[in-house]
């Protein structure tokens, strides 16, 4: 199935619980040669930020503001995502198992 | 390198450093149990439109028929013809082959080169 | 020693931010109503000017991107596209005034009235755009834009007393009619404080190959330039000042505002004045006309240069085609070019938060600027203009309706 990456960006994504962890904000990625393999998703669990950030200047401070850890992110490995529904994006894991993102 | 901060929206150059629009989407694949791989950025048309409202997608096709060049599907790039990502994109690529340069050269020749003194692509 | 040459650069953009027929005309009427009162409000806008400018030629030289392609690389297509529509509405009116500028200036030289004059002229302006190259446009509009020098002269003859002047420089309240001198201290920021001027300057440094060896000479180009766009406006305030309101004399109407040059040089004040308003409005127009198309094609990536053949930036030279077509079509209705000047000013002052708050960001961006980010001083102005363009966005629609 081929989905758009910037379709994705602001999406709500559901915890294995199905409660709301945040919206989908980053996608880090590594070239592997000819393609470029997804490595993990980054998730803001501010919605009032990430909701903004699309339409106005929040993205490109976002990175200070999560390093001052006045809104906190997560990295969510590709193996532990479920796009199956690309509008409904679901974890495989439970939210108390998110990892902060550097 | 983050697809959002790194890649869209940025200006692809191709081979003769020649500017060829801006990285407007980007395809990944997805399999069942595989990791997803990102195989081509879109450029222009369409998917820029999607991002600010689904229906001025349909607009957009909608006005693309009336004039201009006829395009079924939307400029897609293989992820393979990425040489680097920087400030910039650069691409392994000539860009008008690949469609890219489509609505530049129907204003061009449809236009600009009727008009005295726009000059002519012809030339060179 | 060649890079003193860029100093055009500066000037041209600074005449088309502060001689264009709106800075004239508030200029005109702040000094036929208040005397030297509002001067500070020049002085302001200069100072903010110089920042910005700096700001946008540094960003240009650095990193190679101007001010909108960074715009759409840091905040996305969506928020890209909204400033556009803001931008191409405000700029477009700007247009249609400085359009009207320079066929009003034909109209007090020939006698045919404005309404003949907008075709030919946009025409004359879609030519230079066409045919010329960026270093032409750059060294022509400044050095004909140098004519307007004559007002310094007009100042001067007319003998201003020097102290008054100085003391001028500090904001004071008037005694009374404050509501007027609100709306006129608003437009006078609201002229000098333009957004394409900044996008035109960044586009400029680009065209121009500036590269980080630049950064010393940018300084003194935007410090310079402003500085004389500033200087001369506040010369059109106190011959003003002097000429039109020892006599009571408002600047309703455009031969009005010649008044305050013929008061001071019979023989040639006419003349000097019409070919003044005639340059200024030229180069802004260009200056708009460019800034518009090089927002269109910086922002969807499409090649552009003024030093290309329209054939091979075919988008770029289409936008700035249709753009001063369509500019001529109000004026050809008959539509006051004055009128227009006035609500151009104020919904210029009203978007201007939406370009400021992106140069905050952008100007510390470490990708883009890496050791040449903004320092705590540029920093402390952007956010003060900031500030003021918000002030300046709710009070100038308002202020418009009471006091204009």
């Amino acid at each position: 199935m081929d989905i758009n990456v910037e379709l994705l960006l602001g999406t709500k994504v559901y915890d294995a619980n199905g409660e709301k962890v945040g919206r989908i904000e980053e996608f880090r990625a590594e070239q592997d040669g000819d393609s470029c393999r997804v490595e993990a998703y980054l998730i803001g669990a501010s919605a009032v930020i990430q909701r903004l950030s699309a339409w106005t200047l929040v993205r490109p401070i976002q990175r200070v503001l999560r390093s001052r850890k006045i809104y906190s992110v997560f990295e969510v490995r590709w193996q532990d995502m479920d796009l199956s529904d690309p509008r409904r994006p679901r974890l495989r894991i439970a939210s108390k198992d998110l990892r902060h993102a550097r | 390198m983050h697809l959002i901060r790194d890649v869209l929206d940025k200006q692809l150059i191709d081979r003769e450093d020649c500017k060829m629009g801006r990285a407007s989407g980007l395809i990944m694949q997805l399999g069942e149990n595989t990791q997803p791989r990102v195989t081509h950025i879109v450029i222009g048309g369409p998917a820029l439109w999607m991002r600010i409202r689904p229906g001025l997608r349909k607009l957009s096709t909608k006005l693309a028929h009336l004039w201009g060049p006829k395009r079924k599907e939307p400029v897609t790039i293989p992820w393979s013809r990425v040489k680097t990502v920087g400030k910039d994109v650069n691409l392994d690529v000539e860009a008008k082959e690949t469609g890219a340069l489509d609505w530049e050269l129907w204003i061009a020749r449809h236009i600009i080169e009727r008009i005295p003194g726009g000059g002519s692509k012809e030339e060179e | 020693m060649k890079k003193i040459l860029q100093l055009t650069l500066g000037i041209v953009t600074s005449v088309g931010g502060f001689l264009e027929i709106g800075s004239v005309t508030t200029a005109a009427q702040a000094g036929a109503r208040f005397g030297y009162q509002l001067l500070w409000a020049i002085l302001l806008g200069t100072l903010c000017l110089i920042f910005l400018i700096e700001m946008s030629g540094r960003l240009a030289a650095v990193s190679k991107h101007t001010i909108v392609d960074a715009m759409r690389e840091r905040f996305g297509f969506p928020f890209f596209f909204f400033v556009l529509i803001g931008m191409v509405i405000v700029a477009f009116l700007v247009l249609v005034a400085e359009l009207g500028g320079i066929s009003f200036a034909l109209q007090i030289l020939t006698g045919i009235r404005f309404p003949w004059w907008a075709l030919p002229v946009s025409l004359l302006v879609w030519l230079l755009m066409w045919k010329g190259t960026f270093s032409l446009i750059e060294n022509g509009a400044s050095l004909l834009g140098l004519v307007t020098i004559s007002f310094v002269v007009a100042a001067f003859k007319l003998g201003p007393d020097w102290s008054s002047v100085g003391s001028s420089l500090i904001p004071s309240l008037p005694d009374s009619d404050k509501a007027n001198y609100g709306f006129l201290a608003v437009s006078i920021l609201g002229a000098s404080i333009s957004p394409y001027l900044m996008y035109f300057y960044s586009s400029g440094a680009i065209e121009d190959k500036w590269d980080r060896s630049y950064i010393t000479m940018n300084r003194i180009i935007a410090g310079f330039g402003m500085t004389f766009g500033g200087f001369l406006s506040m010369a059109v305030l106190v011959a003003a000042a002097l000429a039109l309101r020892p006599k009571g004399l408002q600047v309703d109407t455009f031969p009005q505002a010649a008044l305050l040059m013929t008061t001071a040089l019979p023989r040639w004040g006419f003349y000097l004045f019409a070919l003044s308003m005639l340059f200024a409005c030229f180069g802004a127009a260009l200056e708009i006309s460019l800034a518009i198309a090089y927002f269109f094609a910086q922002g969807f990536g499409w090649s552009w240069s003024e030093d290309l053949e329209p054939s091979q930036d075919a988008r770029f030279a289409f936008v700035y085609t249709i753009i001063i077509l369509l500019a001529a079509v109000p004026l050809m209705l008959r539509v006051d070019p004055i009128k227009v000047t006035m609500l151009s000013m104020a919904l210029t002052s009203a978007s201007l938060p939406l370009a400021i708050v992106p140069f905050l960001f952008l100007m510390n961006d470490p990708i883009y600027l890496g050791k040449h980010r903004n320092g705590w001083i540029s920093n402390a102005v952007v956010a003060i203009v900031i500030l003021i363009s918000f002030v300046l966005a709710i009070i100038s629609i308002p202020l418009q309706i009471i006091g204009g």
